[in-house]
């Protein structure tokens, strides 16, 4: 070890001063050989022979002194420096090849390494919680029903975190979202409602103040609220005696106790503006807290260490079966499920992303098969170079270090020049991403990224410049010398070799061009798709009313009568209606029912329907056409009978065969659960889910008699959009100054925000396909225009023997032929076994749809045809006389 | 790079060096190759370059060490000194070196007689 570290220190000195020792060793030849002419003097020699002698018996002083240095210096590290900066100095001199190299190679890179940042943040970055892998969400299931996992009754969920043995701590959670009032315009803010154990389980502690403590949680404590650094900072303008104020949450006064740094996220996406009570503060969920059968209450817990998932699997299992016995009402037949918080939220997203990842590794692929095939062609014409340094005593691995050494270089810099594109690509993609997806602040070129970008620049200098460097080094040293290097002939299995890499270009290429193809249809398929309801020049708005307030449902009907009768008798906005959940903006509520007369549908078989309530102009407004019997009206009020219209899915879907008008139905939802509603229409379908989903069973009732403590407005009319939000602002501050109105937009442009992921996916991906459509077409370019290069000869010797300049071109083109339907063929198989992964973000279109793959392939072989005519045309006006003298 | 040198070789002339500087105490490159010379009886003509090789093997590993001084005849030379670890170095390998060329030179008896 000692002896290691001497050697490592000797070495290293030559390392630091590389001339003195190098003069030292001068010096103590120069004395070996007056010592040794001396020598051969007194031998009777004359001078000058003597000295000749002694420098002959010494042996080759250059050699010496080079044995000298690698012997003395840190060889490898010391011999790399030699041959970048000669890698450096050949780039140098051939500006346009390491231009088409780094460029090709920064693009690759480039992209590959702003998706990476994508994928980093969202799917690999541990969330910001401490030992986030401990975390789960745990649901209630009853997978016979189809309900995969739902929350938890605060029953169940209290009885839970005091029984088990798995989970050192849990926590309920919902959210909302209050209005917050007394500091200047009302707003809304988001309300993450929770038990107070949330702090505690994941880890964090305030900024300001304190965390919620176990007594605010209890029935009677004082109302509290912690805030958001960013609430804080913003509207509080980061008062630092903020703690002990109050603020006014749907009118109701809590006291502020703490602040949370902006690190902490809870709700998991949300970032930004929120506040946290406690569970017993709200004026919605805190009446539900009694009941056991409901299933609204979100749990997180962090599993205990050592305890297995299988472990807690039969612990929750067990635990289940006892809730089921004890209650069986409310419990038979549910199970509990639990899944990492971070695979929960990055479920959605995680599939999309692998496609694009994937994507645009091929295209790198590509980049690296360009690449190689340019440093072949180099390679070859650098055979007499080669073959001069080989002569001259060069070692074979010496030769395939500095090739590789010049590979590394032109790597790096294309690493380099990819990360400043990545950059510029990571800002790109930032303002191109839907904003709801998960972490998207989160999204920068942090270190972990640049490690990734360095390692790919290394990985990817390895894939292009191994198999030129062997091959170069591999080349038979007599011939590349006897034929006058630069025209000498290319080795058969090389040309096979390029040949190969240019068809690979053309199959990945291929596989690319499918995929996008696949999605560029289906988006189209999904653009031009109708939802049933027509959302031209309708203006849209959220109104909620805070419910210590506004607490029966009297006053919400009364407050919406109020509003759009004042709205309609605005000039130009007549067609005004209220609807709780807006279709496809809003979520949607779907609820089993029941049809009077007909046998109670089993838990396995249930009906379900999606429930709207709508005011009567609703339909008209929407222009969504009724279909049989009549729409609601203005008669249809609390005191009046209850109604429901049902959509012509329903109605196909539950009365095969009959006329479902006069037939009553009932479900469970307030305000007067279980009562039988008279179906008195048919209305037309609408895609309520999403604009990809045909439509379901919907049943729309009267919000007079179904009202809601808010109401979505939606107002057709021809004036500006502008000025029907200002006219919905106005008339809602008239009513009370301290309700907010939010979410004004267009509807045209909220439903096409629905499509942002798949339009998102679907221009990515094109783009990707238009850059290795372009690599492979030079790539195909190059191979060619190289070969063409080769054969000048060959073809003036044609031409003199009387080939027609047809028979050239037909010549060249073959050879085109070939590459591209090799290209082709391997790419056939592969694009559609790629297609099928992209299945579920089809719509409407196979994996295997003809026509794209037939569009694609006939693409391809039209730009590689174009690409192989250009060399093709040069061949065919070889003059003969000149390619014959050109030897 | 003389990877192709077989290690014995490189091996026995560090030896050789060692085994002469111990003898014959401080000597330079010049006086080391004339003494293996010699000694030899002048069958072993090596190239007297290759002394310095096995001179900067051997500093690395610590078993000499090299000062500047003056030679017999007023010159400025590099002097080197055989260390205390080269010494150990040494005995083990003159020891392993009599054990080895015993055993070849009874494989070689063996293999005349048959």
């Amino acid at each position: 070890m000692i002896a290691w570290i001497r050697a490592l220190a000797s070495r290293t000195r030559t390392w630091f001063s590389p001339g003195a020792v190098e003069r030292e060793f001068e010096r103590e030849l120069a004395t070996h050989i007056e010592l040794l002419t001396e020598e051969n003097v007194r031998r009777g020699m004359p001078p000058e022979e003597a000295k000749r002698a002694a420098r002959i018996r010494l042996g080759g002083q250059t050699q010496l002194k080079e044995t000298n240095r690698e012997l003395r210096g840190l060889p490898l590290l010391e011999t790399f420096f030699q041959d970048a900066r000669f890698a450096v100095r050949t780039l140098r001199k051939n500006p346009g090849f390491t231009a088409v190299a780094v460029l090709t190679l920064a693009l690759g890179i480039g992209a590959n390494t702003a998706i990476f940042s994508v994928v980093y943040a969202m799917l690999l970055k541990p969330l910001p919680y401490s030992q986030p892998e401990q975390l789960f969400n745990v649901f209630q299931a009853q997978p016979q029903a189809g309900v995969g996992g739902t929350g938890w009754s605060y029953a169940n969920f209290a009885e839970l975190r005091e029984q088990n043995h798995v989970f050192s701590e849990m926590a309920g959670s919902q959210n909302h979202q209050l209005t917050l009032t007394g500091r200047g315009e009302p707003t809304v803010v988001n309300t993450s409602v929770i038990t107070p154990e949330i702090f505690s389980l994941l880890g964090q502690t305030p900024l300001l103040g304190r965390a919620f403590l176990s007594e605010d949680g209890k029935r009677g404590a004082a109302p509290v609220v912690i805030l958001s650094e960013n609430l804080w900072r913003g509207t509080f303008g980061a008062d630092p005696k903020i703690l002990g104020n109050s603020i006014d949450l749907d009118k109701r006064s809590f006291t502020i106790v703490g602040v949370m740094p902006a690190v902490f996220r809870f709700p998991v996406l949300r970032e930004g503006d929120q506040v946290w009570i406690p569970l017993v503060q709200d004026p919605v969920f805190s009446s539900w807290m009694s009941g056991r059968g409901g299933h609204w209450l979100q749990v997180t817990g962090r599993l205990k260490p050592g305890i297995s998932v299988k472990q807690a699997q039969a612990e929750l299992d067990a635990f289940s079966e006892r809730l089921a016995k004890e209650f069986p009402a409310e419990n038979s037949g549910w199970t509990i499920r639990f899944v990492p918080l971070q695979e929960l939220f990055v479920g959605g997203v995680k599939s999309g992303l692998l496609v694009l990842l994937g994507a645009v590794g091929l295209v790198l692929l590509i980049a690296c098969a360009n690449i190689a095939n340019l440093l072949l062609t180099r390679a070859t014409s650098r055979a007499r170079e080669i073959a001069v340094r080989t002569t001259l005593g060069a070692g074979r691995s010496r030769i395939v270090r500095q090739l590789l050494s010049e590979t590394f270089v032109l790597g790096m810099l294309g690493g380099l020049a990819g990360i400043a594109l990545a950059y510029a690509g990571v800002q790109g993609l930032t303002s191109l991403l839907p904003q709801d997806l998960p972490q998207v602040n989160a999204i920068r070129v942090d270190h972990f990224v640049l490690g990734f970008a360095l390692l790919l620049s290394a990985l990817a200098s390895c894939a292009f410049g191994l198999a030129p460097a062997l091959f170069a080094a591999n080349s038979n040293l007599q011939s590349s010398l006897r034929e006058g290097g630069a025209r000498s002939g290319e080795s058969v299995h090389r040309r096979r070799v390029r040949g190969f890499l240019a068809a690979g270009e053309i199959a990945l290429a291929m596989v690319l061009l499918v995929a996008a193809g696949l999605l560029l249809r289906s988006f189209s398929k999904l653009m031009a798709v109708s939802p049933g309801f027509d959302t031209q020049n309708i203006v849209q708005a959220d109104i909620s009313l805070p419910q210590f307030q506004y607490s029966t449902p009297q006053q919400w009907t009364a407050f919406s009568n109020e509003l759009l009768t004042r709205l309609q008798s605005e000039p130009g906005m007549g067609d005004s209606a209220v609807v709780v959940p807006r279709p496809i903006t809003d979520g949607f509520i779907n609820l089993g029912f029941d049809i009077e007369g007909s046998p109670a549908a089993s838990s396995s078989a249930s009906r379900t329907a999606n429930y709207v309530s709508v005011s009567p102009d609703y339909f008209r407004v929407m222009k969504i056409p009724l279909v049989a019997g009549r729409l609601i009206d203005k008669h249809d009020v609390a005191s009046a009978p209850r109604v429901s219209l049902i959509s012509a899915a329903m109605a196909r879907q539950y009365f095969p065969n009959q006329n479902p008008l006069g037939k009553h139905i009932s479900f469970a939802f307030p305000p007067d659960s279980g009562a039988p509603r008279e179906i008195v229409g048919i209305v037309g379908d609408v895609r309520d889910v999403a604009l990809g989903q045909e439509p379901g069973a919907m049943m729309y009732v009267p919000y007079a008699q179904s009202p809601f403590w808010g109401a979505n407005v939606v107002v057709r009319s021809g004036l500006s959009s502008a000025s029907v939000a200002a006219a919905i602002r106005r008339n809602v501050q008239q009513m009370d100054k301290d309700l907010p109105v939010t979410d004004v937009a267009m509807m045209t442009n909220s439903v096409e925000g629905s499509l942002a992921q798949p339009k998102f996916r679907t221009f990515l991906l094109g783009l990707f396909a238009a850059m290795a459509l372009a690599l492979a077409a030079t790539g195909i370019f190059g191979v060619i225009s190289y070969s063409v290069s080769r054969r000048t000869n060959e073809i003036g010797i044609r031409v003199a023997l009387g080939a027609s300049r047809w028979s050239i071109l037909r010549m060249v083109f073959r050879e085109t032929l070939v590459l591209t339907s090799v290209g082709l063929a391997l790419g056939l198989p592969a694009a559609l076994g790629a297609s099928h992964l992209l299945g579920h973000m089809l719509y409407n279109v196979s994996a295997n749809d003809p026509a794209t793959l037939g569009t694609v392939a006939a693409t391809l072989a039209l730009v590689a045809a174009m690409a192989g005519y250009i060399p093709a045309r040069r061949a065919m006006r070889v003059d003969p006389m000149v390619a014959l003298r050109h030897e | 790079m003389g990877g192709d040198k077989s290690e014995i070789l490189q091996g026995t002339l560090d030896l050789m060096v060692l085994k002469t500087l111990d003898a014959m105490g401080p000597l330079h490159g010049y006086g080391i190759a004339r003494r293996i010379e010699q000694i030899s009886e002048e069958a072993l003509q090596i190239n007297q370059g290759t002394i310095y090789a096995s001179l900067v093997r051997l500093m690395h590993k610590g078993w000499i060490s090299g000062s500047w001084g003056t030679s017999e005849n007023n010159r400025k030379a590099k002097f080197y000194t055989i260390s205390k670890a080269g010494r150990k170095q040494l005995h083990t390998e003159a020891q392993n070196w009599q054990r080895i060329s015993g055993v070849i030179g009874r494989v070689l008896r063996i293999a005349e007689r048959s």
